[in-house]
């Protein structure tokens, strides 16, 4: 039924669609046709604050779409006070503002070897947006939360299909009170659906399965949710494996913060051997920065820093430059790697898990160099 | 001009004719990767095709171990696959998106607006 309705709907989008993507700018790489996933081609993640139509799209399922008039959040659960708030409720309380990274956990899955299932992400599921809402804290204080409340219950209002379990999930409530956000604008205008509108989940540092979409309901319990996507999926190795192995859920512990990662977004495909060479991108990591960004030619052995961009707030992601000049002519490999302010430096290779989560190993590009 | 006029109307006409009350995300694709031909692509078509888009089975990379591992599971979520019609699909799955599988997504419109 709801492929139907898609059908009926993609029937009038061909000619839409031609349009935009005569822009080469404006343009998506479409994982999934429904439910809807698509990641931003890297070369386009070039700004500091990425463009709303550009950030990458992930959805389990369809979600259902609430009647604004009538979409309310529910609080309920270990509270005083049970809520019932509407979108002009939330916004009438103070505000609340962050920019930081918002990345799929599966970002670089299609990167791992051994291969894993799922969506075959490499770099573009990942973004940097400016969010805008009302703090988790000021929403759980109002209800009265109780201290005896350690997880907090999200739901959102996709809906799966058939006997698949629902994507109901929780994270630790210390975690949501300290800088959690529920958003209900993106980069100054109302968070558009294909983002989780009327309201999501903004969870700084982690990975964008705690960001719950299109929210409906909020519920501090004592103990964390339960379900295939808390204790099958969305779980990282405790401690690494060998790769190619699968883990018991035990061995796992639910993935909470993302990894340490830089990307090259800008890099010339020829270059000249004693002349400066342009190339920049962007780093960030589950802690609140990135320290540095530096770069290699030579495999590693040899690495120098790169300019870090000066905009920044706690775990937005830095943009970084670097004026490289080639010593000697023929097919240079150009790798980056980014430390954050905990220590934690990019590796080589990430640590291979089976369901290819926060994947952060070195990302480089191939130049021409003619003397 | 003449192009952007025809785009224009169309749009509009699109617009107009769209349920006025939309209670699901419309989906992205204009287009979708096309399932190769094959022994069994009707099979996969009925079964894989009513919740997921063929672009999510056309970049898949997995072996025949992973792939029983995976129909399975989608059988225990309530996929319509019969018994007898498990091997068939595997085969095809496994025969035409194994490891050395290649993939390229389809370009598509921006999403987020």
């Amino acid at each position: 039924m709801h492929r139907r309705s898609f059908l009926a709907l993609s029937a009038g989008l061909p000619f839409l669609a031609d349009a935009l993507l005569a822009v080469p700018s404006k343009r998506m790489l479409q994982m999934n046709g429904y439910a809807v996933n698509a990641e931003t081609p890297l070369e386009l993640l070039t700004d500091y604050i990425t463009p709303s139509e550009l950030l990458f799209v992930r959805s389990h399922w369809i979600p259902h779409m609430p009647d604004l008039k009538t979409w309310r959040l529910k609080v309920d659960g270990e509270v005083k006070t049970p809520l019932d708030l509407s979108l002009a409720d939330l916004k009438r309380m103070p505000a609340a503002e962050a920019t930081c990274v918002l990345q799929c956990a599966g970002n670089g899955r299609g990167l791992y070897a051994p291969t894993v299932p799922g969506v075959q992400w490499r770099y573009g599921a990942v973004g940097n947006a400016r969010w805008r809402g009302v703090r988790v804290r000021d929403v759980l204080e109002r209800a009265g939360v109780s201290a005896e409340a350690k997880h907090m219950h999200t739901f959102g209002s996709d809906d799966p299909p058939g006997k698949v379990p629902p994507f109901h999930r929780s994270l630790e409530i210390e975690k949501a009170m300290s800088d959690a956000i529920l958003a209900y604008d993106m980069n100054g205008a109302p968070l558009p659906a294909a983002h989780g509108g009327p309201l999501r989940l903004v969870v700084p540092g982690w990975a964008g399965d705690h960001w719950m979409k299109w929210l409906m309901r909020i519920s501090p319990q004592r103990e964390a949710q339960k379900g295939f996507y808390m204790e099958t999926a969305y779980r990282y190795p405790i401690a690494p494996g060998a790769p190619g192995v699968a883990m018991k859920p035990e061995e796992m512990r639910v993935l909470t913060e993302m990894t340490v990662k830089s990307n090259i977004t800008t890099a010339p495909a020829r270059a000249h051997v004693g002349k400066a060479a342009k190339l920049a991108g962007f780093a960030f990591s589950g802690a609140p920065d990135v320290e540095k960004v530096e770069l290699s030619d030579d495999d590693g052995a040899t690495w120098h820093d790169a300019a870090l961009d000066p905009r920044h707030s706690p775990y937005a992601w830095r943009r970084w430059s670097y004026s490289w000049t080639p010593s000697k002519a023929g097919r240079a490999r150009i790798v980056a790697r980014a430390t954050d302010v905990r220590g934690a430096v990019q590796p080589r290779e990430s640590v291979w898990n089976q369901s290819g989560y926060v994947y952060n190993g070195w990302h480089g590009v191939d130049v021409e160099v003619t003397a | 001009m003449k192009r952007a006029l025809v785009i224009a109307a169309l749009f509009i006409a699109f617009v107009a004719a769209a349920p006025k009350k939309k209670t699901t995300l419309p989906p992205l694709g204009t287009k979708f990767h096309a399932l190769p031909d094959g022994k069994g692509k009707q099979l996969v078509e009925a079964s894989c095709l009513p919740c997921h888009s063929p672009d999510i089975l056309v970049q898949q990379r997995l072996t025949e171990k992973q792939w029983t591992a995976n129909v399975e599971k989608m059988m225990r979520w309530g996929a319509a696959v019969r018994d007898d019609d498990k091997g068939a699909i595997i085969a095809y799955l496994a025969g035409h998106f194994g490891p050395e599988n290649k993939f390229t997504p389809i370009a598509t419109r921006p999403v987020g607006h």
